[in-house]
C-alpha cells in the first residue's frame, strides 16, 4: 500500500450544482501533493470529503487504505487538517485549545500534556501558552492551528491555503515547516493560490477547475509537457480562460 | 473511559469555559431577566374576559338547607358562564386538584352549614389558587358576587333584610398561608422564562457559531460520535441555565423578597428538563440554517410568541382555545406551571408529575430527532 489517498470518481452535488465532478487521483505516501485551482474550483469541497466532514454524493476514496465512508473514525485518526478557516477558540488559551482537541482524539492526558508542550515549542508559542488566542496575530494563530492539526500524530496532513493572509515571515515559517513535515515522512496535501509556493514545495501537482481535475502529474513533467518554466504558466494555460479572454477583449475594445 | 460520555463531558466543559471567558455574555444573561422582573413586578396584566373557570365544591353537610344553597350556587355560577363547577367528595381531593391547576378555587361548605344558616349567619370557606393575581381577582370577585346574589334571594325568601338573618358569609383564604405579593406569583414565571431563553440563545450560538467559524469541522474531524457533540453542547446549555437560574433566584430573594416555599431540588429538575426540551427543539429548528444570524432569528420566532402564551404574564386560561392548544404544544407552559407550583405552592412531585413527564418525553423525543438530523445537516 504505497498510497496515502486513492480517490475514485469522487462526486459532490449541492442541490443541482456539481461542486466536485467525478474526480480520481492518487497521492503517494511521503510526497507533497499540490492541489491548485481558481476560486470555486471545488478544492475545499474535495478536501472536506476526504476529511470525512462532507459525505460524497458518489464515488469512493481510501485514506491509508481506510474507506472514508465506511471507516470514517479510522480515517479521522490518520488525518490532520488545516482549513482556510482557523479551527481554534478565541476565548481559550493555546493549551486549552490543544487539550480540547487532544481529548477528542482520545489522547491519554499525560501523553497529551507532553505532546502539547512539544508542539508549542515547535511552533514557537510556548511563551504565550496561557494567553487567550483572541489576542494573537494571524501568524501566531495559524502556527497554533497547524500544531492542532498535528496533535494526534497524523500520517496525512492536509493544508488548505495555509499561508493565505500571512506576513512574509510567517509565510516563510509555514513553508519551511511543510518541508519539515515531509522530511519526517508525512504525506502532505497542499492547496494554494500562490503558484510560487506550489512550485517550491509540491512534488505532484493537480490542477482543478469547475469540479474536475484537468491535469495531474509530477511538477517537472507538467512543466515539460506545456513547455513552461513555472507551474503558474501551466495553471494559467489550463484554467480561468473565460476571465482572461473577457479582460483582454475589454482592453482591446478600449484600444489597448 | 474514553467513550462517548467522556467526549460529551469534554465538549460540555469546553463550551462552558468559552462562555465563562466572555464576561459580557455572562453579565447580560443575568441582567436582562432582572430588568424584566423589575419592569413586570410593577405591572399588572390586563383583565381579559375569562369564562368557564373551573372551580371545585366540597360539601361536608348533607342538610337540606346546605343542599339548597349549593344547588343555587352551582346554578348561578354556571348560568353566568363565569365558572364551571366540579363537585368533589373530599377536601383533600379538591385541594390536590387546586395544586395541579385543574381548578382555581375550592368552595367548602362545612359540616353544620345548614344548621348555622337556619339560625343566623353561616360561613363558607373559599380557598383561592393565588397563582396569578389577575385570575385570583376575577375568581374572588366572581364568587363574592354569587354569594351576594344568593343572600338577596335568601332574604327575599325569608322576608327579612339580608344582613339580619340567614346570611352567608364568605371567608377567603389563600392556598399558601401568609400574605403574598403579586410579584411572588410572577417571579417563578420570569425565572423559568429567562433560564429557558438564555438556553435558546446560547444554543443558537453553540451550534451555528461553530459552524460559521469553521470550528465545527474541527470537532467533526475528530473520532467523536455525533451523539457526544449534540449532547455535550446541550448539557453545557443546561448547566449554564441552572447556574443562571440559581443566580436569578438568589437575586430575586435579595432584591424583591421572593420566597421559596417548595423543594429546591424539584425546582431544579423541572428547569433542567425545560431547558433540555427546548434545546432539542432548538437544535431541530436551527439544523436547517448554517449561519448564526438566521439561527438567532429562528430562535426568536420560537421564543417570542411562546413567552406570551405560556402563562408567564397572564393565565393560559385567558387565551382563546386555539391559542391555548398551541401553547400546550410547546414546553414552556409545562416548565412555567410546574416550576411555579413547586416554588410558590410547595407542590409535591405527585402534583407536578404531569408537567415533569411531558417535559421528559419532550426532551427524549426532540433529541431522538435532533441527533440524526444534526448528523445529516452537517455532512450534507
Amino acid at each position: 500500500m504505497s498510497y496515502a489517498v486513492e480517490a475514485e470518481n469522487l462526486t459532490k452535488y449541492f442541490g443541482n450544482l456539481i461542486a466536485v465532478d467525478s474526480v480520481s487521483f492518487k497521492v503517494k505516501k511521503g510526497e507533497i501533493f499540490g492541489l491548485v485551482g481558481p476560486n470555486g474550483a471545488g478544492k475545499s469541497t474535495l478536501i472536506r470529503m476526504i476529511c470525512t466532514v462532507l459525505r460524497p454524493s458518489a464515488g469512493k476514496a481510501l485514506v491509508e487504505g481506510y474507506d472514508i465512508i465506511r471507516q470514517p473514525q479510522e480515517v479521522r485518526k490518520l488525518i490532520g487538517v488545516v482549513q482556510e478557516k482557523l479551527i481554534l477558540y478565541a476565548p481559550l488559551t493555546p493549551v486549552e485549545n490543544l487539550e480540547f482537541f487532544g481529548k477528542l482524539y482520545g489522547l491519554d492526558s499525560k501523553v497529551l500534556k507532553e505532546r502539547i508542550a512539544e508542539l508549542l515549542e515547535e511552533v514557537k508559542l510556548s511563551a504565550v501558552k496561557d494567553k487567550p488566542v483572541g489576542t494573537f496575530s494571524t501568524g501566531m494563530r495559524q502556527r497554533l492551528n497547524i500544531a492542532r492539526a498535528l496533535l494526534h500524530d497524523p500520517k496525512l496532513v492536509i493544508l488548505d491555503e495555509p499561508t493565505n493572509g500571512l506576513d512574509p515571515q510567517s509565510v516563510r515559517w509555514v513553508r519551511d515547516y511543510i518541508v519539515n513535515l515531509k522530511n519526517r515522512g508525512l504525506t502532505v496535501i497542499l492547496t494554494s493560490h500562490d503558484m510560487y509556493e506550489i512550485d517550491e514545495l509540491a512534488d505532484t501537482v493537480a490542477i482543478m477547475d469547475k469540479g474536475k481535475i484537468l491535469e495531474i502529474g509530477k511538477k517537472e513533467d507538467l512543466k515539460r509537457k506545456y513547455g513552461a518554466t513555472k507551474i503558474e504558466d501551466v495553471f494559467l494555460e489550463l484554467t480561468g480562460r473565460d476571465l482572461r479572454d473577457e479582460i483582454s477583449g475589454r482592453l482591446r475594445r478600449r484600444g489597448w | 473511559m474514553k467513550g462517548p460520555l467522556y467526549h460529551l463531558y469534554v465538549i460540555m466543559k469546553k463550551d462552558l469555559t468559552e462562555f465563562y471567558r466572555v464576561r459580557a455574555r455572562l453579565v447580560s444573561m443575568i441582567l436582562l431577566p432582572i430588568l424584566l422582573m423589575l419592569l413586570f413586578g410593577y405591572m399588572f396584566p390586563s383583565n381579559g374576559t375569562i369564562t368557564h373557570i373551573p372551580i371545585a365544591i366540597v360539601n361536608q353537610d348533607q342538610s337540606t338547607g346546605a343542599i339548597n344553597v349549593i344547588n343555587s350556587f352551582i346554578y348561578t355560577a354556571e348560568s353566568s358562564g363565569t365558572f364551571n363547577v366540579i363537585t368533589y367528595s373530599s377536601l383533600s381531593q379538591a385541594e390536590q386538584a387546586l395544586l395541579e391547576g385543574k381548578v382555581y378555587a375550592v368552595v367548602i361548605f362545612r359540616q353544620g352549614f345548614g344548621q348555622e344558616l337556619s339560625t343566623g349567619s353561616a360561613t363558607v370557606q373559599v380557598i383561592v389558587d393565588q397563582m396569578n393575581p389577575t385570575l385570583d381577582q376575577i375568581v374572588t370577585a366572581g364568587i363574592q358576587q354569587i354569594f351576594s346574589q344568593l343572600n338577596v334571594q335568601l332574604s327575599i325568601a325569608h322576608g327579612f333584610p339580608a344582613s339580619s338573618f340567614g346570611t352567608i358569609l364568605v371567608n377567603f383564604q389563600g392556598l399558601i398561608p401568609g400574605a403574598l405579593s403579586s410579584f411572588e406569583f410572577l417571579a417563578p414565571g420570569f425565572i423559568a422564562m429567562s433560564v429557558v431563553m438564555g438556553g435558546l440563545a446560547g444554543l443558537a450560538m453553540a451550534f451555528s457559531r461553530e459552524r460559521e467559524l469553521g470550528t465545527m469541522d474541527g470537532i467533526l474531524m475528530t473520532p467523536v460520535s455525533r451523539f457526544s457533540i449534540v449532547m455535550g453542547k446541550a448539557m453545557a446549555q443546561a448547566i449554564r441555565g441552572i447556574i443562571s437560574g440559581i443566580i436569578i433566584v438568589i437575586l430575586s430573594i435579595l432584591l424583591f423578597g421572593v420566597k421559596i416555599y417548595g423543594n429546591v431540588f424539584l425546582m431544579a429538575i423541572i428547569l433542567l428538563l425545560g431547558i433540555l426540551a427546548f434545546t432539542g427543539l432548538g437544535i431541530i429548528a436551527t439544523s436547517f440554517v448554517s449561519d448564526q444570524e438566521s439561527a438567532q432569528m429562528i430562535m426568536l420566532m420560537l421564543e417570542m410568541p411562546m413567552i406570551f402564551i405560556s402563562g408567564i404574564f397572564y393565565p393560559v386560561l385567558q387565551l382563546p382555545w386555539w391559542l391555548r392548544d398551541i401553547a400546550y404544544m410547546f414546553p414552556l407552559v409545562y416548565t412555567v406551571t410546574g416550576f411555579r407550583s413547586v416554588m410558590v405552592m410547595n407542590a409535591p412531585l405527585s402534583a407536578v408529575w404531569n408537567d415533569v413527564l411531558v417535559l421528559l418525553i419532550y426532551s427524549i423525543v426532540t433529541f431522538a430527532i435532533a441527533i440524526p438530523l444534526f448528523q445529516r445537516m452537517v455532512t450534507k
